[in-house]
């Protein structure tokens, strides 16, 4: 009996004190009044989320983050005196991550679309893309319009420009998890077609890539690249001021021409 | 386009690291829940009522949500609700997470097999060790656990196995481990895209690695074989 007494006296202790670390830690700092930019210069690091997607965010042979837009997060650091560091997130958990505090931008070719605007504060267009219509290279000559693939089954990413554009033009979809598995999906044949990006497209498929056999045919709607901050972060005004004047001094241009994306930049 | 064999260290190299993080959570977690399993086991048989039923609640409610909620809850609610990201954005971080949430989990999966393996043995046991003049103690720890340890050995070893891969479900929190490392070839890292059969290499590691495991708890079993039971 003193034995259980005992145990049931720990174990209340033990919930107490769990209770206690669960709450005791919420009361500091969380002050309305600092800025998103203040929070930033204060933590002293900019964390940008990313995923691996050549040629915005990717990995050089030393394990570094470089590419288009990683390079040019690094500029944007310097330019509010911060430290960066590059976290790869699960893309579909990319505003949890924001509001959650555990990253502060999401710069990974992000397009522009109604759902990001509304739960994310974002930047200027930087960059223009569009959406294109992938088929086995073999066939590609029966697919040259939208009309012509009106009876083909696509695979889209989920929740992505592709779906929408699927949706619009009245495809037979299925949704999978990411670009990269839609390229799949076709490459084994369980779907006809696919609708990714085009420079997702430019960088994966056709001649010396992993996707020899696929080729894109039809461009449906352009759209826009920008970063997404946390919703009401004074941020947004820094990066398009910031912006600007890369734009306006080049490096911009420098940047693009190193990772071959000048053609898609917004002029 | 790199060659296969061009591929292949690469890869290797990618799927050890994911598998490393991999091990050390399944080590964290094992190491974290056995011992918490048994006080949540002790406080759902307590006679106290609050314990009890703060006890069977816990493990109702984590029994009965599913582990990728879980870990959504455990590594975004901080920053989400209470506007205190406790966990931080790296890796390091999101491991922290990933163990609480798997360690509360498995803990409440491993204090039904102990009570289960306390409860059944025999109440003649603890009865003799009254009968020799054995304190409470002395009977739990001197009877009851060895006896429970061998009836919790085979249900044990099947959630363990379980735990190997249910590690796969951390990359929802983009916790790197052998799945998600796979899984990058497929979009494109380090020069290699395209490619799916990192992926499903994958599950060579964890056959590997369950078959080990495998091999440890028959070993066990054998060894806890002088219980005539």
């Amino acid at each position: 009996m003193k034995m259980k007494k005992i145990i049931a006296v720990l174990m209340a202790v033990l919930m107490i004190a769990a209770c206690f670390a669960g709450c005791g830690k919420t009361s500091n700092n969380d002050n309305a009044t600092v800025t998103d930019m203040q929070y930033v210069k204060d933590k002293g690091v900019l964390v940008v989320g990313i995923t691996d997607f050549k040629p915005m965010d990717y990995q050089d042979a030393d394990g570094n983050w470089i590419g288009f837009d990683a390079d040019l997060a690094k500029e944007f650091a310097k330019y509010i005196g911060v430290d960066i560091k590059f976290v790869e997130i699960d893309w579909d958990n990319k505003v949890m991550e924001l509001d959650g505090k555990t990253i502060d931008c999401v710069w990974n070719g992000m397009t522009l679309r109604d759902e990001v605007k509304n739960s994310m504060a974002c930047s200027v267009p930087y960059c223009t893309n569009a959406q294109v219509i992938v088929v086995p290279a073999d066939k590609a000559e029966q697919y040259k319009t939208p009309e012509a693939c009106k009876d083909l089954q696509f695979a889209v990413e989920a929740g992505s420009a592709g779906k929408d554009e699927a949706e619009a033009n009245g495809f037979k979809y299925t949704e999978v998890k990411d670009q990269a598995t839609a390229l799949q999906e076709v490459a084994s044949g369980t779907c006809d077609a696919a609708i990714i990006d085009l420079l997702m497209a430019g960088a994966m498929i056709g001649e010396g890539t992993g996707y020899k056999n696929l080729t894109y045919t039809v461009s449906l709607n352009s759209e826009s690249y920008g970063v997404g901050f946390r919703k009401g972060s004074d941020l947004v005004e820094q990066f398009n001021t910031f912006f600007a004047e890369k734009v306006a001094n080049g490096d911009v241009q420098k940047i693009a021409e190193t990772y071959g994306v000048q053609e898609a930049l917004v002029k | 386009m790199l060659s296969f064999s061009e591929q292949l260290p690469i890869v290797f190299n990618s799927l050890n690291v994911g598998f490393l993080q991999t091990l050390k959570l399944f080590l964290v977690t094992l190491a974290g829940s056995i011992p918490l399993g048994l006080i949540i086991s002790f406080g759902s048989m307590s006679r106290f009522k609050p314990i009890s039923a703060f006890s069977k609640t816990l493990v109702w409610v984590v029994r009965g949500t599913p582990l990728m909620i879980q870990l959504l809850i455990v590594y975004y609610f901080p920053g989400l609700v209470l506007h205190n990201p406790i966990w931080g954005g790296d890796e390091s971080g999101r491991f922290f997470a990933a163990a609480v949430a798997f360690i509360l989990n498995y803990a409440c999966y491993f204090s039904e097999i102990y009570r289960g393996g306390i409860q059944g043995v025999p109440l003649g046991q603890q009865e003799a060790g009254q009968v020799l003049g054995l304190s409470k103690t002395q009977i739990f720890f001197k009877i009851t656990l060895l006896q429970m340890i061998k009836r919790i050995v085979p249900p044990m070893s099947n959630e363990i196995i379980t735990l190997v891969k249910d590690t796969s479900l951390a990359r929802i929190i983009a916790l790197q481990e052998i799945i998600w490392a796979g899984q990058s070839f497929m979009k494109g890292s380090q020069g290699i895209s395209g490619q799916i059969w990192p992926l499903f290499f994958t599950g060579v590691y964890y056959l590997v690695f369950s078959g080990i495991l495998t091999v440890l708890f028959n070993k066990v079993e054998k060894k806890l074989d002088y219980f005539k039971t």
